[in-house]
C-alpha cells in the first residue's frame, strides 16, 4: 500500500492527457477512491475538484454534484484551509443543472440558488452570473413570465470576474430568441461564433446545434447542412452533448434523412439509456420518437438496428417494429415530461414533446448524401 | 499629383471602397477619428504578426497575389519575383529591393490601398479584406513598418496607361504619390525597404534566404535572391512529392529527408496523401514513438504553395494522430488566425480522402507486410484502433492482432478466442484490478478493457462478426464460476450464513458462502459500477451540509444501481472454515463484521462513516475477546488475526 500516492498520480496523469468523456472520469473517480481508502482529506479535495470539471464537461452532472457536496462539506468545517470562494465559478456548474433531476424539489432548487446568491454577495459580487442561473432556471422550468423578467434583468447587469465569458453568454442568449421564434435575430446575434471568431470550451459545440432549426426555418439549408456537418462532428463523442444530438437527430428527421437519423439512435441510445440528466433524456428521446414517427410515415415497419443490449427492447437479430420503437422511445419521454411537469408545476415539457406533432408537418427533404 | 497626404485624411481617408461617404441631415460633414498609424501597427505586430519576419511573407503573399492576377488577364505571362540586398558602401543600413512581374497598380489602386490602411484597426476586419486583392496589399505593406520607417513603392499597372508610378510612405502616417521619373519598361512593382537600424538583422543575406525560402521555397515561379551581384533560385525544384525519382527507393529516402528538414525529426515512413476536394497533396509522416492520446498533430500547410501555418491541426480524422504532414492545399479557407482551416464541407471532405489515404497505406500494410503493422500497433495502436472502430473493413483485417491484458497476461484476441469461446471483458481498471487474480485462480480469462477504445471495439466485434460472443465481466459475475457447496457442508454454514445477512442487511450487502481459489482469499466483495457510485453519494453525503445532503438525496432517488452489494465468504479458506464452527454468537457477529470491512478495504472501497465505526469498535472487540480468552497469555495463534494487513 505504500505506492498508492503514485497510483494515484499516475491516474491523475492518466485524466490529464485524456480527452472529456468516460475514461477521464472514471481515472478521477479511482483516484479520489484510493485517497478516501487512505483519508487523505487535502488530496481528496484537490482530486474531486479537478472531477468537477471532468464530469461536468464529460457529461455526468451527478458525478459532478456528489463530489461537489463532498468539498462543499469540506469548506464548511474548515473554510481556512478550503477556501469556498475559489469553487464558486464550479458552483454555478454545479446549481444550474439542479432542475435537470426530477427528484429534486422545487425548494432545494430555490434554496441552492439562495445559496449561491448569498455566497456571491459576500463578495459583492456575481450579481450578473446569479441572474443568468436564475433566468435559465426559470426558462428551464416552465416559468414564463419569470424568465421573461430576469431575462431583462440579467442583460442589464454589469459584469465582472465571476460572469460567464462574452461567448458563453452570447450563446446563451440565443435560447430567448429561438424560444419566440425570432430566427433571424437569433442567426444574427450567433455570427461571430458562426464565424469561428469566437470560441469556448462548448461552443460553437452547443450552437451549431441549436440554429439548425432557425435555419430550417428560414430554409437557409446550406447553412443548415454546414451546422450539422460542422457542429455533430464536434459532439459526437461526448455524452456530455446528448441534447444536442438530439438536436441533430431532429434535424435529420426534418429534413428526410432518415437513415443517418437512425445511424446517430443506434450511436447514442446507449447515452440516453443511462445518461443522469433526464432533462437530456428527454431531449433525446423527444427527437428520436418525432425520427421514428417519420420512418412509419415514410411506409417503413421493420428496420435492422444495432442497439445496446441495455436497451429493454434489444433484439438479437437486429430486427425492430417502428411502431413499437416509436411507442417505446415516446413513452419514455412521457414519463419524464410528466415528473418533470408536476415538480416544476407547469406544461413545459408536456409542449415540448407535442412539438413533434408541428414539426411532422414542417418537414421537408433536403437529402444530405 | 506630389502632393503629401496624410494616410487618414478627411476627405478620402478610411471611407471604404464603394461605400457612401456619410452626411448629416443639415448637411455638415462628419469628421473622423484621427487613427496613429503608429499605433495601427504596434496593435498589428501584437495580434496579427508573431515576429517582424513576416514582413517577407507578406510581400511574397502581395507578389503572389499580384501574379496571380496578371497571369489572369495575360496567361502566358510565368512571373517572377526577385529580393536584392544592396549594402550602403558607408556602413549604413542596408537595403531590401523586392521585385515582381505582377500585375501593378493603377493610381486609384494605390489611394485604395492606403485607404484600406486606416479604415480600421480590427483585426477581424482586417481579415476580412484579406480576401480581396488590394485590401491585402495594403495590410501586407504595413507589416514593412515593423523593420523599416519608410517605403518606396515603384509599380507600373498592366492594365493602366503605362505611367509608373512612385509611392513613397512614411511610418508618420504621410505619403505621397507621384510620376516617377524612372519608368519600369514592363508591369510589375518594386518595393524598395530601407532597414531601420535597430531592425537590421533582419535584412541580413542569411536571414532573408531563410525567410524567404521558408515562406516561398514552394512557390511555382522562380524566387530569386541577389546578394553581392551573385543571383540564386531559392525554390528550384518545387513540392518535393511532386518530383520525379528514379525508383521507389529513392523517392522515399528522399522524401524522409525532407522530412527530417521540415520537422527535424527521423520519421518511419512516409505516405502520400491526396484529395481532390479542396485541391490537397502531400506527404503524411509516421512519427517514430508514441503520441499522447489525441494528440493534436501540427501540421505544415501551404496554400497555394506559399507557407500558410506550421501548426494546422484539423486537417485530419481524429484518429489520424499518428502521423504529421506537409500539405499544399488551393481550394480550402484558412481561418482568421491562420493556424487551421474553416470546417466547411470541402474541409469535411478533403479529411475523408486523406483519412483514406491513411487507411490504403494500413491497409496495404496489413495484406503486404503484416509484420510493418504489428510493429506499428505496437507504437500506434490507439490510431489504429480509432479507425478500426469507424471502419468495419479495416476492423475485420486488425482486431484479431490487436493486445489485450487478461488476467492470464498480454494476448492477441486471436490467441483469446482460440481458447475462449466468450469474450469476457472488464469496463473500468477498477473492476479489472478486482477480479483478476480471482479470475485467473479460477483458470478464467478476462480481458482488461478499460483502456481507450478497447471497450468500443469488443462491443463492436459481433457486430463485424457475427459468431462471436463478447460479455462485459465484473465482480458481480465471478460467483457464478466459484464451485457449489455439498449438501454437508451447505448444513454446516447455514448458521453462519443466517448471522451474517442479518448483520450485513443495514449495509445493504447480500451474502453467499461458495468455494473458490486463492484459498487465502476469505471473502469477494462485489458490487457493479452504480454501486461503487452510490457508495460515493453516501460518503458525499456524510460530509456535506443539509442542504447539499438533501439535493443528493434527490439525485440518488432518481438513479439507477439499487441491486445489493455481494459478499462472497470461500470456504476453501481456513479462517472461514473455522468460523463455521464458532459457536459464540457476538465473536461470529464481530467477525462477519470484519471480514466484510477487509473484504471493502482489499478492494480499495472506501469505508463510510458506519463501515468506519464498525472497524474501530471492532478492533478494540477483538482485542478484548482475545484478552478475555487467554487473559494475555500465550495459547495458539488464531488464524483470524492474519487477514487483516
Amino acid at each position: 500500500m505504500g505506492d498508492w500516492h503514485q497510483q494515484v498520480e499516475a491516474l491523475r496523469a492518466q485524466a490529464d492527457e485524456l480527452p472529456e468523456g468516460d475514461a477521464k472520469v472514471r481515472a478521477l473517480e479511482e483516484a479520489v477512491r484510493l485517497v478516501d481508502v487512505h483519508g487523505d482529506v487535502p488530496l481528496g479535495y484537490e482530486l474531486r475538484d479537478a472531477l468537477i470539471d471532468a464530469a461536468t464537461f464529460g457529461g455526468y452532472p451527478d458525478k459532478a454534484l456528489v463530489a461537489f457536496a463532498w468539498c462543499r462539506g469540506q469548506q464548511k468545517k474548515d473554510p481556512q484551509r478550503f477556501d469556498p470562494e475559489d469553487m464558486l465559478w464550479k458552483q454555478k456548474w454545479v446549481v444550474g443543472r439542479l432542475d435537470e433531476f426530477p427528484h429534486i424539489s422545487r425548494k432545494q432548487i430555490a434554496d441552492a440558488l439562495d445559496d449561491v446568491e448569498q455566497s456571491f454577495a459576500k463578495l459583492d459580487a456575481g450579481k450578473r452570473a446569479a441572474l443568468k442561473l436564475r433566468y435559465q432556471m426559470a426558462r428551464d422550468m416552465g416559468d414564463t413570465a419569470e424568465a421573461e423578467r430576469l431575462w431583462e434583468a440579467w442583460l442589464v447587469a454589469p459584469r465582472d470576474h465571476l460572469t460567464d465569458c462574452r461567448v458563453c453568454e452570447l450563446d446563451d442568449e440565443l435560447d430567448h430568441h429561438v424560444d419566440k421564434g425570432e430566427w433571424e435575430q437569433a442567426i444574427q446575434k450567433a455570427k461571430p461564433i458562426l464565424d469561428g471568431r469566437q470560441s469556448c470550451a462548448e461552443i460553437p459545440h452547443l450552437t451549431l446545434g441549436t440554429l439548425l432549426y432557425p435555419f430550417f426555418k428560414l430554409e437557409r439549408m446550406k447553412e443548415a447542412r454546414d451546422c450539422h456537418v460542422r457542429g455533430y462532428a464536434m459532439v459526437a463523442k461526448n455524452r456530455e452533448f446528448l441534447s444536442t444530438v438530439g438536436e441533430h437527430l431532429e434535424f435529420l428527421a426534418l429534413t428526410g434523412n432518415l437513415s443517418r437519423g437512425l445511424t446517430l439512435l443506434e450511436k447514442h441510445l446507449g447515452w440516453a439509456l443511462e445518461h443522469a440528466s433526464h432533462r437530456d433524456r428527454f431531449s433525446f428521446y423527444t427527437a428520436s420518437s418525432f425520427l421514428l414517427g417519420q420512418v412509419v410515415a415514410d411506409g417503413r415497419d421493420e428496420v435492422s438496428l444495432r442497439l445496446p443490449k441495455a436497451f429493454p427492447l434489444h433484439a438479437v437479430d437486429g430486427g425492430y417494429g417502428t411502431r413499437a420503437l416509436q411507442d417505446w422511445l415516446e413513452s419514455q419521454a412521457r414519463d419524464i415530461a410528466a415528473r418533470f411537469d408536476a415538480r416544476n408545476g407547469t406544461q413545459r415539457f408536456t409542449g415540448l414533446l407535442a412539438r413533434n406533432t408541428v414539426l411532422a408537418k414542417e418537414a421537408r427533404l433536403f437529402p444530405l448524401d | 499629383m506630389g502632393r503629401t497626404h496624410a494616410f487618414i485624411h478627411p476627405r478620402r481617408g478610411i471611407v471604404a471602397p464603394g461605400r457612401k461617404q456619410r452626411a448629416t441631415l443639415d448637411g455638415r460633414v462628419d469628421h473622423r477619428f484621427q487613427v496613429s498609424l503608429r499605433g495601427v501597427i504596434d496593435l498589428l505586430s501584437h495580434h496579427l504578426y508573431s515576429s517582424p519576419g513576416v514582413y517577407v511573407r507578406e510581400l511574397l503573399q502581395n507578389a503572389t497575389d499580384a501574379i496571380r492576377a496578371r497571369q489572369q488577364l495575360e496567361p502566358q505571362a510565368t512571373g517572377a519575383v526577385g529580393l536584392e540586398l544592396r549594402e550602403k558602401q558607408d556602413g549604413g543600413p542596408p537595403t531590401l529591393l523586392f521585385t515582381d512581374e505582377g500585375v501593378g497598380l493603377t493610381e486609384e489602386e494605390i489611394h485604395r490601398f492606403l485607404a484600406t490602411i486606416g479604415e480600421s484597426s480590427k483585426r477581424e476586419q482586417l481579415e476580412a479584406r484579406r480576401n480581396d486583392f488590394i485590401g491585402q496589399f495594403g495590410i501586407g505593406l504595413l507589416s514593412c513598418f515593423m523593420v523599416c520607417d519608410e517605403l518606396l513603392v515603384v509599380t507600373r499597372s498592366a492594365k493602366g496607361d503605362g505611367r509608373t508610378l512612385e509611392w513613397r510612405g512614411r511610418h508618420d502616417g504621410t505619403y505621397d504619390v507621384r510620376v516617377s521619373e524612372h519608368p519600369l519598361d514592363a508591369p510589375g512593382t518594386h518595393v524598395y525597404l530601407v532597414a531601420r537600424p535597430d531592425m537590421v538583422e533582419w535584412f541580413t543575406p542569411e536571414r532573408v534566404r531563410q525567410l524567404a525560402k521558408h515562406y516561398g521555397g514552394l512557390l511555382p515561379f522562380p524566387v530569386r535572391l541577389t546578394v553581392d551581384g551573385k543571383t540564386e533560385t531559392l525554390n528550384p525544384d518545387g513540392p518535393p512529392w511532386r518530383r520525379f525519382y528514379e525508383t521507389p527507393g529513392d523517392r522515399r529516402q528522399a522524401l524522409l529527408e525532407y522530412g527530417r528538414e521540415v520537422f527535424g525529426t527521423d520519421f518511419l515512413d512516409v505516405i502520400p496523401l491526396r484529395s481532390e476536394a479542396g485541391d490537397v497533396d502531400g506527404v503524411a509522416y509516421v512519427l517514430p514513438a508514441s503520441p499522447h492520446f489525441n494528440a493534436k498533430q501540427k501540421h505544415r500547410v501551404y496554400l497555394k504553395q506559399m507557407l500558410l501555418s506550421e501548426s494546422a491541426e484539423n486537417l485530419l480524422p481524429e484518429w489520424a494522430f499518428f502521423v504529421k504532414c506537409v500539405v499544399n492545399g488551393n481550394g480550402l479557407r484558412p481561418t482568421a488566425s491562420r493556424e487551421s482551416f474553416y470546417e466547411d464541407t470541402v474541409l469535411a471532405k478533403a479529411r475523408e480522402a486523406l483519412g483514406q489515404s491513411l487507411r490504403k497505406y494500413l491497409m496495404d500494410l496489413a495484406h503486404e507486410e503484416p509484420r510493418a503493422l504489428q510493429r506499428l500497433i505496437a507504437l500506434h495502436g490507439l490510431s489504429v484502433k480509432g479507425l478500426a472502430l469507424d471502419d468495419d473493413d479495416f476492423y475485420r483485417l486488425v482486431i484479431n492482432w490487436l493486445p489485450f491484458e487478461t488476467s492470464l497476461g498480454v494476448m492477441t484476441l486471436a490467441d483469446y478466442r482460440r481458447s475462449w469461446p466468450v469474450v469476457r471483458y472488464t469496463p473500468t481498471l477498477d473492476g479489472f484490478r478486482q477480479v483478476a487474480r480471482v479470475a485467473a485462480a479460477q483458470g478464467l480469462c478476462v480481458l482488461n478493457a478499460a483502456y481507450t477504445h478497447d471497450t468500443a471495439l469488443l462491443e463492436k466485434l459481433p457486430h463485424v462478426v457475427p459468431e462471436a460472443q463478447v460479455a462485459p465481466f465484473s465482480s458481480a459475475d465471478l460467483p457464478q464460476s466459484f464451485e457449489e457447496l455439498t449438501l454437508d457442508e451447505r448444513e454446516a454454514i447455514y448458521p453462519l450464513l443466517r448471522l451474517a445477512e442479518a448483520v450485513l442487511a443495514p449495509f445493504r450487502c447480500g451474502v453467499e458462502v461458495k468455494k473458490f481459489f486463492p484459498a487465502e482469499v476469505p471473502t469477494l466483495y462485489s458490487s457493479d459500477a452504480e454501486g461503487a457510485f452510490r457508495r460515493d453519494a453516501e460518503r458525499a453525503r456524510e460530509e456535506s451540509d443539509d442542504l447539499y445532503a438533501g439535493v443528493l438525496d434527490g439525485v440518488m432517488a432518481g438513479a439507477g444501481g439499487q441491486e445489493r452489494a455481494l459478499l462472497c465468504l470461500n470456504l476453501h479458506n481456513p479462517v472461514v472454515r473455522r468460523l463455521a464452527e464458532v459457536e459464540g454468537r457476538e465473536l461470529l457477529k464481530l467477525s462477519v463484521e470484519m471480514l466484510y470491512v477487509q473484504a471493502l478495504l482489499l478492494g480499495q472501497h472506501p469505508l463510510n462513516a458506519q463501515e468506519m465505526a464498525l472497524l474501530n469498535h471492532g478492533l478494540l472487540g477483538l482485542i478484548s475477546a482475545r484478552l478475555d480468552e487467554g487473559g494475555g497469555g500465550g495459547g495458539s495463534s488464531g488464524p483470524g488475526s492474519r487477514g487483516m494487513h
